[in-house]
């Protein structure tokens, strides 16, 4: 093994130390979003659920203009799908009341 | 440069091993500069990997015999792009590339989601930290590519077997490989939803998109190998169920799976445990492909030499399947739908039925794959299962998924009536059964199962047609404009199912060069004197003489044929047969007239020197081209799939704010 050999494996391992060091001697800038509660987390699924309902509304909606689906199945999968969106939101409520939050948080997306 | 490069391996295996503990410790103690620190180290061991590679593609360039993996797959005849190429030639060498893949792929979602995704980022690191562990320690330690050569060091190496000396092996197998290596972040992430018990949508949208790129990739590596052994291997087909060509065709099919219920998935909460089966699935299956090419015990065209690999590659598809098995019985309370199938007449029940034909097809080459090794470690006979086998399974499984794909995109969620079902199939069903009955009017019904392909497949395209046009139709009603606007706006705001619905095209001129070819295919063998013609299927050949041409690395016989087609001149064609003296290898240089109707296939199987005459094999395979055109379209329709949807990131995000907001 030359001596250059030497040098550029020296000069690889003490990279690698140095990159795996960094976190801890580089101060910690606190980025990034923070670890969620379980509270938190149910909250969001049912976030979640509520966009997928309002995203198959959508569809729902366009099906019906390019006549994919009748009108009686129009009416009826939408009377369930806004049935199942005051579910969610009933849900929502309730856990909001549950963890004593005050703050309503239904708007309808925007996007669409 | 092999002890720097060999530094380089052991340092990857060292860090890998660190980022896995560093991980878990992150995750537990729930640790921020413990994690970064993990990322840091997945990152420096992908730097260690592209030294390591480089290391290895100087040693090839520079003709350093002393290193086996140069000494055995390149000699001073092979042009420098092969020799580069040899470094996924040999087993030592592949087994980098595969290594190098997974840690780029591990760098690239470390980097991804530095601000994202933070409680399931240390169990996504300690996955993907493991099998960097695994396959880093493989090749450090037991398969090393900067091995000596043992005994003195030769003056000339062994050379590259001649089948690998084609411009397409320089893509092929990169292609497939990132194909099965980035499988990996999917599972990763399925596992790291498991162990934190976050199995809501973020994972999903995680890597959603990953799988699509491994899909892509797995999808174009085999069609750039079909097109490699259509144009190289000399046999006159593009597909011979190798069981490496099976390996490749298993995790993708198990891949288009989940593209699919994931779907169900989101729209209604439903499949959650099938999903994750099918991504711990297709990731054990493209292992198990690892396996195939790495352990010698299939003989293939693809495969490696016998070596120790197989067995520790073994164990890892078995803690694959067993760790995973256990977190998803652990889980099974979080994954239970949230609704039921209400009806077999419905969107969700066709992605379920289409769910279940893709993993029977890929149990059905599983088991052609697997039944000749155990029938040899039971019995001690080897068995072959050969083409017939598997035409059986991919006509009885793959017509219902030509059908469903027609079916899928056209039917609505939850039930459809009866009415529906008319009006929107009226024009696609008539339309098939016309196809059908004047293609049999044609003289095509000599073969069942392709008059049904040709027939479905005008099906499936009239209701792609059909929903590009009544969605760019509705688009123009509300928002006005050119129907070419309306169809890029309707694509643009859509990407994800009308960049499907491009891939299900590229699947139907796919299904047609397939059935053309295979069902309606001409072949030909006679032995022609100078002057001598040969006709097939409209085509006149008539052979003029043979010519000669050499290179530094071989020497090539030709026989110059002229070709016609009716009254029209085709031109020459000049099959040949190579000598590559280094190798101590002959090959069949066959010589292909492609046309969109068919292509004229030659192969000079043998030549008299005594009395002048040559032995040819002539095939016209109708209508080949479409399958290279499927792949061309199968890659745009991958791209405006795969491209990111900035609002769905926005959703995302917005959800995110709400919550800590109102906690704050």
């Amino acid at each position: 093994m030359s001596v250059l050999v030497v040098i550029a494996v020296a000069g690889l391992v003490a990279a690698a130390v140095l990159v795996v060091a960094w976190p801890f001697v580089s101060p910690d800038r606190g980025e990034g979003e923070p670890a969620l509660t379980s509270h938190q987390i149910e909250r969001i699924e049912l976030l979640e659920r509520r966009d997928a309902l309002y995203a198959s509304l959508r569809d729902l909606e366009q099906e019906a203009r390019i006549g994919k689906v009748d009108a009686a199945e129009y009416e009826d999968e939408r009377r369930r799908l806004r049935s199942e969106v005051a579910q969610t939101l009933g849900r929502l409520d309730a856990l909001d009341s549950k963890h004593g939050s005050e703050q309503d948080e239904t708007a309808l997306p925007r996007e669409g | 440069m092999a002890a720097l490069g060999s530094v380089a391996l052991i340092l990857v295996f060292a860090l890998a091993a660190y980022a896995t503990v560093a991980a878990v410790l992150a995750a537990r103690r729930r640790d921020r500069r413990l994690m970064r620190s993990a990322s840091n180290a997945v990152l420096a061991a992908f730097a260690g990997c592209l030294l390591a590679c480089f290391c290895l593609l100087v040693l090839l360039a520079r003709h350093d015999f002393s290193i086996a993996v140069v000494a055995e797959h390149t000699s001073r005849q092979l042009p420098l792009r092969y020799r580069l190429a040899a470094l996924w030639a040999s087993q030592p060498g592949s087994l980098l590339l595969w290594l190098t893949v997974l840690c780029g792929a591990a760098a690239l979602v470390v980097l991804q989601n530095r601000h994202r995704n933070r409680e399931l980022m240390p169990w996504v690191v300690a996955v993907l930290g493991c099998l960097m562990t695994a396959f880093s320690g493989m090749s450090a330690f037991i398969s090393p590519p900067f091995a000596k050569v043992v005994g003195a060091v030769p003056a000339n190496g062994f050379g590259l077997d001649p089948a690998l000396q084609n411009p397409y092996m320089t893509a092929h197998p990169p292609t497939l490989y990132m194909g099965y290596v980035t499988l990996a972040v999917p599972f990763a992430f399925a596992m790291a939803a498991l162990v934190t018990g976050r199995t809501d949508a973020r994972w999903l949208l995680a890597v959603r998109r990953w799988t699509l790129f491994s899909w892509m990739c797995l999808g174009l590596g085999m069609l750039l190998g079909a097109h490699w052994a259509y144009v190289e291997i000399g046999w006159g087909g593009y597909w011979g169920w190798d069981p490496v060509e099976n390996a490749a065709l298993m995790p993708w099919l198990a891949a288009t799976a989940f593209l699919h219920s994931v779907m169900v998935q989101e729209k209604k909460g439903m499949l959650k445990v099938w999903n994750m089966v099918l991504v711990s699935g297709a990731f054990a299956l493209s292992l198990f492909g690892t396996f195939l090419t790495r352990s010698g015990v299939v003989s293939s065209i693809h495969s490696f030499v016998q070596s120790d690999v197989g067995g520790y590659l073994l164990a890892m598809i078995a803690v694959v399947l067993v760790v995973s098995t256990a977190l998803i019985i652990w889980r099974l309370p979080l994954l239970r739908s949230e609704h039921r199938l209400e009806s077999v007449v419905s969107r969700e029940a066709t992605f379920l039925f289409n769910n279940l034909l893709l993993l029977a097809l890929a149990f059905a080459v599983l088991w052609g794959v697997v039944f000749p090794i155990l029938s040899e470690a039971v019995r001690g006979v080897r068995s072959t299962v050969s083409t017939p086998y598997y035409d059986f399974f991919l006509v009885v499984f793959g017509l219902p998924l030509l059908f469903l794909i027609g079916v899928g995109p056209m039917i609505a969620w939850r039930r459809a009536s009866l009415g529906s079902l008319v009006r929107v199939f009226r024009w696609p069903a008539l339309s098939a059964l016309a196809a059908g009955a004047l293609l049999a009017l044609l003289g095509l019904g000599s073969s069942w199962a392709g008059l049904t392909a040709f027939s479905l497949c005008v099906f499936v395209a009239i209701t792609i047609g059909l929903e590009f046009a009544r969605g760019a139709s509705a688009r123009r009603a509300l928002e006005g404009g050119s129907w070419p606007r309306a169809l890029v706006g309707l694509i643009g705001r859509n990407r994800r199912r009308y960049g499907g619905y491009i891939v299900h095209l590229s699947i139907v001129l796919l299904v047609l060069g397939v059935t053309a070819s295979s069902a309606y295919s001409s072949v030909a063998e006679t032995t022609l004197r100078p002057g001598q013609s040969l006709h097939l299927a409209g085509y006149t050949l008539t052979y003029r003489h043979l010519a000669h041409s050499s290179n530094t690395n071989s020497t090539t016989t030709m026989a110059v044929l002229d070709a016609r087609r009716g009254d029209s001149t085709l031109g020459q064609l000049t099959p040949g047969r190579r000598v590559y003296p280094v190798e101590q290898r002959v090959t069949n240089e066959v010589d292909i007239r492609s046309g969109l109707r068919g292509d004229l296939y030659t192969i000079l199987e043998g030549v008299d020197p005594s009395g002048g005459g040559v032995t040819l094999k002539v095939l016209v395979n109708p209508m080949v081209s479409l399958i290279w055109l499927a792949g061309a379209v199968f890659l745009v329709g991958g791209l405006i799939a795969i491209w990111p949807d900035p609002r769905e990131a926005r959703q995302l995000a917005r959800r995110y704010a709400a919550v800590l907001a109102r906690e704050a």
